[in-house]
């Protein structure tokens, strides 16, 4: 059997009193696309932060490939192979929508300074092989048409679009996705989801989806699972179907309450 | 013509060392007040180098930039690593204290270097051609580097830390090379100042000189090279032309950068990189029809 890429074994960090993520345990296969829901402050940033090694873990193993990362630094961990977009996009405004990209094939620069300085041939030779690589990744996603534009000038949906595709060009085996979807319309959302498809389809990422928007979790973990997580800890996982109807998460998501009548809302809403 | 000629040697001594300070300021964000510390460690070495030991003078220039970019690893590395990382404005005052602890090192070590005194007897090596040919190099030497792998990763730095490092830049080294980059443009500098005036004393490198380069910079334009030099010549030049109203240009010096900086907040040039690619067009084509 394959080893899984991403393994998480009672997991938890806690900020002065707070537990922000509490005995998480996990297991992701390779290529797997799985949803990471809860409400609000339920610590699925926080998780995708451990993941990234952007914050320590106050105990707990991660283990990626077979191996601990426990410790070592963001920019070791993205040449290791894990990529991730951020909640609050944070693209490189003032940088092209191709320099975006091309940062991620570069960020190990393939010469040396005085390489840089006299912009030798080899220097010259290592850009062209990065440029045609990112815009090749740009097409891929349909941005060729917008490389020379600056990032911050692109519409909302496009700059998600464009963090997508920097979070690829560094070749990832598991894509941290923070709430792609946010913010956008049904429309915009539609077309993310058929991107993140196919994306995942052709590359084999393993991929962990944070994300609100229901239909989009849905959609896109129709033949994987969900874990869904509540206070720092994970309530439930499986199946999207499971999930739905897991009175668990739904307590979670709508809260229980005791109405004048000893009914619970749970019981009201079903009874709707 | 030795006053024009004085004119623009300055000012070409003063391109090199903001354009130095630009590849640190105005793309990697890290803002330096110190940056005569490394102008005087440039300055000093070179001189002592060519008087002690009798080097020559087209080999002790770079050595003094070489010089100054060591120098500045003793300030980057306890600066950018690991948890005392330094911040913004505390980045600012840490070099702060790195230059005005090279004045006063220079200022009381008297074998070799003069101390107090200063050091004489350098000869006049500084001509015009010799300082434009390094500035136009330095500008050259900058563009290339910014428009490199090293120079995006820079910007990517400057721009946002945190997905820099997520994007796999590492931090410390980028850091590091961008001011020892800038570090060394200003040992150059320094060095080429020290054979123009043909004396060199602690006072020179003082914070006066260190919040011209920093002026230069942000007036002149974040991520620009052309804002910063153009400034750096202004800089220079405007207090000459200037000079006729006597102690009243300095207050039209210090009104027309309130005013710049009012309605220019981005700089004169700011976020304009000049852009070399229309030339090297213009001249392949004509090879081409050659």
């Amino acid at each position: 059997m394959d080893a899984p890429v991403l393994e998480l074994k009672g997991l938890s960090v806690a900020f002065g009193g707070v537990r922000a993520v509490h005995g998480v345990d996990l297991t992701l296969a390779r290529g797997e696309l799985l949803g990471l829901i809860g409400p609000n402050g339920a610590g699925k940033s926080t998780l995708l932060n451990l993941i990234s090694g952007a914050i320590a873990p106050t105990s707990g193993q991660i283990l990626f490939n077979g191996r601990s990362i426990v410790g070592i630094a963001p920019d070791q961990l993205c040449h290791l192979g894990i990529s991730r977009t951020f909640q609050n996009i944070r693209l490189f405004p003032r940088m092209t929508v191709f320099e975006n990209v091309a940062l991620g094939l570069h960020a190990r620069p393939h010469y040396s300074l005085a390489d840089a300085f006299f912009c030798t041939p080899r220097a010259c030779r290592m850009d062209a092989a990065a440029r045609e690589r990112a815009n090749g990744l740009l097409e891929q996603v349909g941005l060729e048409g917008l490389a020379g534009k600056r990032a911050g000038d692109l519409s909302y949906g496009l700059q998600r679009r464009l963090e997508l595709v920097r979070a690829m060009a560094t070749e990832p085996e598991l894509l941290l996705l923070d709430e792609p979807a946010a913010g956008m319309n049904e429309d915009e959302c539609e077309q993310l989801t058929r991107l993140i498809r196919r994306i995942h389809e052709e590359f084999h990422y393993g991929v962990i989806l944070i994300e609100h928007h229901i239909k989009v979790v849905m959609e896109l973990c129709r033949d994987s699972r969900i874990y869904v997580m509540n206070l720092g800890e994970i309530l439930s996982s499986g199946s999207p179907r499971d999930i739905q109807s897991d009175p668990k998460v739904i307590s979670a998501y709508l809260g229980e309450k005791r109405t004048s009548h000893g009914q619970t809302r749970r019981q009201l809403s079903r009874s709707r | 013509m030795g006053y024009l000629s004085t004119i623009c040697i300055l000012s070409c001594i003063n391109i090199t060392a903001v354009l130095g300070l630009a590849v640190l300021t105005g793309y990697t964000g890290l803002f330096s007040i110190g940056h005569a510390g490394f102008m005087a460690i440039g300055a000093y070495s070179s001189a002592v180098l060519f008087l002690e030991l009798n080097l020559p003078f087209w080999l002790v220039v770079p050595l003094g930039g070489l010089a100054a970019g060591c120098s500045s690893v003793i300030i980057g590395y306890p600066a950018f690593r690991g948890l005392g990382k330094l911040r913004g404005d505390y980045f600012a005052i840490a070099t702060l204290g790195f230059s005005e602890t090279v004045r006063l090192l220079l200022n009381n070590t008297y074998p070799h270097f003069g101390g107090a005194y200063g050091l004489t007897g350098i000869p006049p090596l500084t001509s015009l051609p010799v300082a434009a040919g390094v500035a136009v190099l330095a500008l050259l030497g900058a563009h290339n580097l910014m428009t490199s792998q090293h120079g995006k990763n820079c910007v990517a730095v400057g721009q946002d830390e945190v997905a820099a490092q997520m994007m796999g830049v590492n931090l410390f080294t980028t850091k590091l090379k961008a001011l020892f980059i800038s570090a060394a443009y200003a040992g150059v500098a320094g060095a080429l100042f020290g054979f123009y005036m043909t004396y060199l004393s602690p006072g020179n490198f003082g914070i006066g000189l260190s919040s011209d380069l920093l002026a230069a910079v942000v007036f002149g334009g974040m991520q620009s090279l052309i804002g910063p030099a153009v400034t750096a010549f202004l800089l220079v030049a405007i207090p000459e032309f200037l000079r006729f109203l006597v102690e009243w240009r300095l207050i039209i010096y210090g009104i027309l950068f309130v005013v710049v900086m009012v309605y220019r907040p981005q700089g004169l040039l700011g976020y304009r990189d000049l852009d070399f690619s229309r030339f090297w067009r213009a001249v392949h084509g004509l090879r081409g029809r050659g």
